[in-house]
């Protein structure tokens, strides 16, 4: 079987140069990422985990107040599952605080419903191959009609929080795009994860990585603080839906995945899609 | 150290500044993509004022102010260049309204809150006594469409309210914990409650079904209070959240209790037999109850005054009820003293036409779902 192609950036001069091409572009095309923060991912039972959620570029953003309004699902799932849009309160920016009751670890999972936004035909465009997101950027580039790039996203996040229980991080929330885990994330040094959409697997769709360094003391470094990094890897999915990428460095990892489908609602966009991520600390 | 490790060291720092700054220049591109933008208000009410604090985030602040990067704002000092502007610009789109009343707020102090990187305005509005209704209405960036602004009301330390203002849902009105504010509940959910029966005309339908038939005062006692008590117990077990049926049922029912009081009066005009309205009127007041818990609860209930919110809609269900009563009556009592040969004429037609248009609200409601 042909192993799916990874793609490494180097680490000093190559990324010097592939910085100096990208700031000579004209512009850069939109890429946000969206990922559940818990305040650490190793955790003892009954300690204190503070959960947020952000949205930013190169694993870097701003911490978003939980909006119950827009919130399909938010929960924590251990020995079970805990809905916790009841003790989540609007407007805050610390979303949850949770203490595992056992070492066998916890996943969080955040839905939200969508939101509309149009966007110039060029900068959409350009986002969509910054996404690889090749299927709508096909259909677009035959339609050659220049519209404007009017589109509804919604978000899909989930973190594990270290355990001993790899099950309970391999076993599949149901969000509506989801990327599965095969195995305890953070425990290998690579890491195969299935990416589902309406509980399918999902071939051909771009899975990217971003690693930042922990901060003072290993715990992770404040997200809206610390510096951007670039993508560490990139990799499309196989047949299987699945993908395989080198975690073999320690630190906070993000993982995201980006699938666009027609809207089902043409009154409010013309497309649809979903951004799938999974964080999760890798410890040697 | 030799000279190829510093030269490498300096290559390293020198991609890492580049990255970062490639980072940062996607992030300010892209700041306004795949992303909803939220201000914080915290408004604490005291007898003569109230104490705002609106908390603005920079992409915010410099999309609305012309900047052209967000990162324009970024230190303590820079909000001090920025912030009078932005309250200038901010005061006419965050407004108060007092008992009706605009209470302009003075934004007086600023600050940069950098573990948000947003702007932090205080403000005061005045007035010279407690007021019994608080509206407040946010339209902050309205070239922001997905830009929304979460809420909080505190009065004497303790949480009011809390809500989301959003481009099509701007504005709230809350009720104060004080006499003032109970007065203002009292007030305004009773002339909801009337105004919810007069524009209801299912309910006064069925109520005008109920009394066609005529009888004693006695008699019409009874099913009124049938009526009365039956929807009081279901509007208050839906409100209190104890059962809650689904308006996709409870609004075809309504109208199939049009039709089925109809049907009867029909019945009755042709056959003669007892008088069931009473029981009739209690079962499907039961009914109506669930219908009158939708439309209150649609309108937003103060937490605070629960009970005297429900006991005011309540009242002013049953005032407009009244009026009906008091309107058809009469007016019934003399057709049946003085046309007797007319009056079941008429008790049939009018009957006719409720049936008729129970049965199009029926219709109509499944269809609609």
């Amino acid at each position: 079987m042909p192993r799916p192609h990874v793609h490494h950036p180097p680490r000093a001069l190559f990324a010097l140069v592939f910085a100096a091409a990208a700031l000579a572009a004209p512009a850069v095309a939109p890429a946000h990422e969206y990922w559940l923060a818990p305040s650490r991912y190793i955790a003892p039972p009954r300690a204190a985990v503070e959960l947020a959620a952000l949205a930013g570029t190169g694993f870097r953003g701003d911490r978003k107040p939980f909006a119950p309004q827009h919130c399909v699902r938010l929960e924590a799932r251990a020995a079970r599952t805990l809905d916790l849009t009841r003790v989540a309160r609007a407007g805050d920016y610390t979303w949850a605080r949770f203490a595992p009751s056992d070492a066998a670890g916890v996943l969080f999972a955040y839905e939200s419903d969508f939101t509309p936004i149009t966007l110039p035909a060029t900068e959409f465009d350009r986002y969509l191959g910054l996404e690889g997101l090749d299927g709508p950027l096909a259909v677009r580039k035959r339609a050659a009609d220049g519209s404007a790039g009017r589109e509804r996203f919604r978000r899909c996040a989930k973190a594990w929080l270290a355990g001993g229980d790899a099950a309970r991080a391999t076993a599949t929330v149901g969000l509506p795009l989801e990327i599965v885990p095969l195995a305890a994330p953070g425990a290998g040094a690579t890491l195969t994860v299935r990416v589902l959409w309406q509980g399918r697997p999902l071939a051909g769709a771009l899975v990217r990585g971003w690693r930042a360094p922990l901060g003072d003391g290993g715990a992770p470094a404040d997200p809206e603080q610390r510096d951007s990094v670039a993508v560490a890897w990139q990799v499309r999915t196989d047949a299987r839906g699945q993908a395989t990428a080198r975690v073999a460095a320690s630190g906070e990892w993000l993982l995201s995945v980006v699938h666009m489908v027609p809207s089902a609602d043409r009154a409010e966009a013309d497309w649809e899609s979903t951004w799938a991520s999974l964080t999760f600390e890798r410890t040697p | 150290m030799g000279v190829a490790h510093v030269r490498a060291h300096a290559v390293r720092r020198a991609a890492r500044a580049l990255l970062a700054a490639f980072v940062l220049l996607a992030h300010a591109v892209s700041a306004r993509a795949h992303d909803r933008t939220f201000s914080d208000a915290t408004i604490a009410i005291a007898a003569r004022g109230a104490d705002v604090r609106l908390t603005v985030h920079r992409d915010d602040a410099a999309a609305a102010l012309g900047l052209a990067s967000p990162r324009a704002i970024g230190s303590a000092a820079d909000a001090a260049r920025y912030a009078p502007a932005l309250a200038r610009l901010l005061a006419p789109r965050f407004t108060l309204t007092a008992d009706g009343r605009v209470a302009p707020v003075a934004w007086t102090a600023w600050r940069w809150r950098a573990d948000r990187r947003a702007i932090e305005l205080d403000g005061r509005a005045v007035w010279s006594h407690e007021p019994g209704s608080l509206g407040v209405e946010a339209r902050l960036f309205p070239d922001n469409p997905l830009h929304e602004t979460f809420v909080n009301v505190y009065a004497r330390g303790a949480l009011l309210r809390e809500g989301v203002l959003t481009a099509p849902a701007p504005s709230l009105t809350l009720f104060t914990d004080g006499p003032a504010g109970l007065w203002a509940v009292l007030r305004t959910f009773t002339a909801t409650g009337i105004h919810h029966i007069f524009t209801g005309p299912d309910h006064i339908l069925f109520v005008i079904a109920l009394l066609l038939l005529g009888g004693g005062l006695g008699r019409v006692l009874k099913i009124t209070t049938a009526f009365t008590i039956a929807h009081s117990m279901t509007l208050a077990l839906a409100v209190l959240g104890v059962v809650r049926p689904p308006s996709r049922l409870v609004e075809p029912l309504i109208a199939l209790s049009i039709v089925w009081v109809a049907v009867q009066n029909l019945r009755h005009g042709r056959r003669g037999g007892g008088d069931a309205r009473a029981p009739v009127a209690f079962g499907f007041g039961l009914v109506h109850g669930f219908g009158f818990a939708g439309a209150l609860t649609e309108l937003g209930l103060p937490k605070a005054a629960l009970g005297a919110s429900l006991f005011a809609f309540n009242a002013g269900v049953e005032i407009g009820q009244a009026c009906i009563v008091l309107a058809t009556l009469p007016l019934l009592a003399w057709l049946h003293a003085n046309r007797p040969r007319t009056a079941p004429r008429v008790v049939t037609a009018a009957s006719w036409g409720v049936a008729l248009a129970g049965g199009f609200w029926f219709v109509q409601r499944i269809v609609a779902g």
